[in-house]
């Protein structure tokens, strides 16, 4: 009889104890899926704006052109305007390269005196018209959506995901 | 019977500790959350906070919980004095006891530091009245005020302070006061009634604020004359307090004599006779007066009615401006923009010397410099000629007129080197 009340009762209290407990896991369950949704990250969707290159009569020659184009970038609360490197290639009917090194995303040089792309990163090398050539990069540079409008070449600029 | 039921209120009203506890861990899981997006400067506080309310998932709720469950503690800790009182646990407790009392204060001063932090209107205005509170304080009231500003104005270093005090300083206070009191006790009472209890509340709070968002008036450069800030529950006694006592006693009556309360209170202990009667007294006269102060400002509102419509009219702007989406900011300014046509104020106040598009120009030995892609400083010039709207429209004239006067006062031959430059491209 006397055992039996003690083991009731501290099963009971064991019980109790969890109550604590529990109301503290359903406020860190309930913040926690809120906080969960809050601190989601946004993706952006890639950028459809048109940013001005140059104008076509600018564009001629053998070699790539380095040109700058401003694009705006939403991140959040905010935006910023970037300024991008892009290379033209008059030779290749205007197509645009963008300059980021499809191996781990640095920002490849056009080397003028051997005619090259140079990757500073990892030495990877990519011909005039974006070829890879040599090094640890996977495929060429990649070419960015372009258009001629208002004999002004136009692009838009965005990283493949694929880096 | 009569007896049994005061009992069962008094058990109870004995677990305070334990809605003050999990009131505590809401803000403190909030309060870390909202950091998250919320930055501290006076360009982009307003904005981010509006981030967090009309963009963020969850996030109305999450700073309504924190908005709200401010008050709420504010309102428990309380009780948890009068309680600890009540048991006399300054006699038998004392640890718990000061613990409790200062809980009270911190609480407080973290309200009072957070509410500056989303710089609306209402937050610069509780400001100005922390200010007003200092400054008034005797024997130190210039420097409290200076210390408190970090300068001589509020500026975004006083937004800073706030962030920091309210962030990082009072959190950690709190803290050590929660660790020291939980380390002290060897016994626990009454855990899982004050578990139900602390359930409860926050499932009400959680309800409550599903329902509530938290206020957030308009930014302080677009507030106009008419509005009306009011400030968070917790403080509407001290607000009406202020409306009937002049100037300087208005710091007397708003921090020198809750100070010297909490003092008597905190030292309770230590004292040797009368002590039922000293702290009952205190808690008494605070009890009252944060009661009637607050139902008086409640009634005040209510009964003026230029002040209702007023209040009514920032509670339909504050609806409307939750149903417009957000509108990000803009961090650097363009280098070119797309339509090709300078700014308004840029043509009336600049063109005329600098060139129809900032290229700079020669009149005889006078040379107007070019203005475009020069570093830009300091930020307000280049603000009043890209984004007037962000100004008054009087302020945009203002700067650029000082700023074109400034230029052309230079005897007519070159800008004073000293004058800042006014930097534009478009």
């Amino acid at each position: 009889m006397n055992t039996d009340s003690n083991v009731t009762d501290r099963s009971r209290r064991s019980f109790l104890q969890l109550l604590p407990l529990g109301v503290f896991a359903g406020v860190f369950a309930s913040i926690g899926g809120a906080a969960f949704r809050f601190l989601r990250p946004r993706l952006a969707a890639p950028s459809d704006q048109w940013l001005d290159v140059a104008t076509l009569a600018e564009l001629t020659g053998p070699q790539p052109i380095a040109k700058k184009v401003l694009a705006d970038h939403v991140s959040g609360w905010a935006t910023t305007r970037e300024e991008h490197n892009v290379f033209v290639l008059p030779a290749k009917n205007n197509q645009v390269l963008s300059p980021i090194c499809p191996h781990e995303g640095c920002e490849v040089a056009w080397e003028q005196a051997r005619n090259r792309f140079a990757c500073p990163c990892h030495e990877s090398y990519f011909t005039a018209d974006g070829t890879r050539l040599s090094g640890p990069a996977p495929r060429g540079l990649d070419a960015l959506p372009a258009r001629v409008q208002d004999g002004k070449l136009q692009v838009q600029y965005r990283v493949s995901d694929n880096v | 019977m009569s007896s049994h039921r005061s009992n069962q209120i008094h058990i109870w009203f004995g677990t305070t500790g334990g809605i003050v506890a999990v009131l505590l861990l809401v803000q403190f899981l909030t309060g870390v959350l909202l950091a998250f997006y919320y930055v501290p400067s006076v360009d982009h506080a307003h904005t981010t906070v509006s981030y967090v309310e009309k963009v963020v998932s969850s996030g109305s709720w999450l700073r309504s919980l924190h908005h709200y469950g401010s008050q709420w503690l504010a309102l428990f800790a309380f009780l948890h004095v009068t309680r600890l009182f009540w048991d006399e646990a300054y006699r038998y407790r004392k640890a718990h006891w000061i613990a409790a009392v200062v809980l009270l204060v911190l609480v407080m001063a973290a309200a009072g530091t957070g509410y500056s932090l989303p710089w609306d209107a209402r937050a610069f205005f509780s400001t100005r009245v922390a200010e007003g509170l200092m400054n008034g304080l005797p024997f130190v009231g210039r420097y409290a005020r200076l210390w408190l500003l970090g300068g001589s104005d509020i500026s975004t270093i006083t937004l800073s302070r706030f962030f920091a005090l309210h962030v990082l300083l009072t959190p950690f206070l709190i803290l050590a006061i929660v660790a020291w009191r939980v380390l002290r006790v060897r016994c626990w009472s009454n855990l899982n009634r004050n578990a139900i209890a602390g359930g409860l509340v926050f499932v009400a709070l959680a309800i409550w604020c599903l329902k509530f968002p938290a206020p957030l008036g308009p930014p302080v450069e677009t507030a106009t004359a008419e509005y009306l800030p009011r400030p968070g529950a917790q403080f509407l006694w001290l607000y009406q307090t202020l409306k009937h006592v002049p100037g300087a006693v208005g710091s007397i009556v708003g921090v020198v004599v809750p100070g010297l309360g909490v003092a008597i209170l905190a030292s309770l202990p230590w004292l040797r006779a009368r002590r039922r009667l000293i702290g009952g007294v205190v808690i008494a006269i605070f009890a009252v007066w944060v009661v009637t102060m607050t139902v008086a400002a409640n009634l005040s509102d209510r009964r003026d009615q230029r002040t209702r419509e007023q209040l009514a009219r920032q509670a339909q702007q504050e609806s409307n401006w939750r149903r417009e989406p957000f509108t990000a900011v803009s961090l650097s300014g363009p280098q070119t923009s797309n339509t090709g046509e300078p700014p308004v104020l840029y043509v009336k106040f600049c063109a005329d010397c600098h060139g129809q598009h900032g290229e700079g120009a020669r009149r005889g030995n006078v040379t107007f410099p070019p203005l475009l892609d020069v570093p830009i400083k300091p930020r307000r010039y280049r603000r009043a000629v890209e984004k007037p709207a962000r100004l008054r429209p009087a302020t945009a004239d203002a700067v650029l007129f000082r700023q074109a006067v400034g230029a052309a006062d230079a005897r007519g031959c070159r800008m004073d080197r000293a004058l800042e430059t006014v930097a534009l491209s478009f």
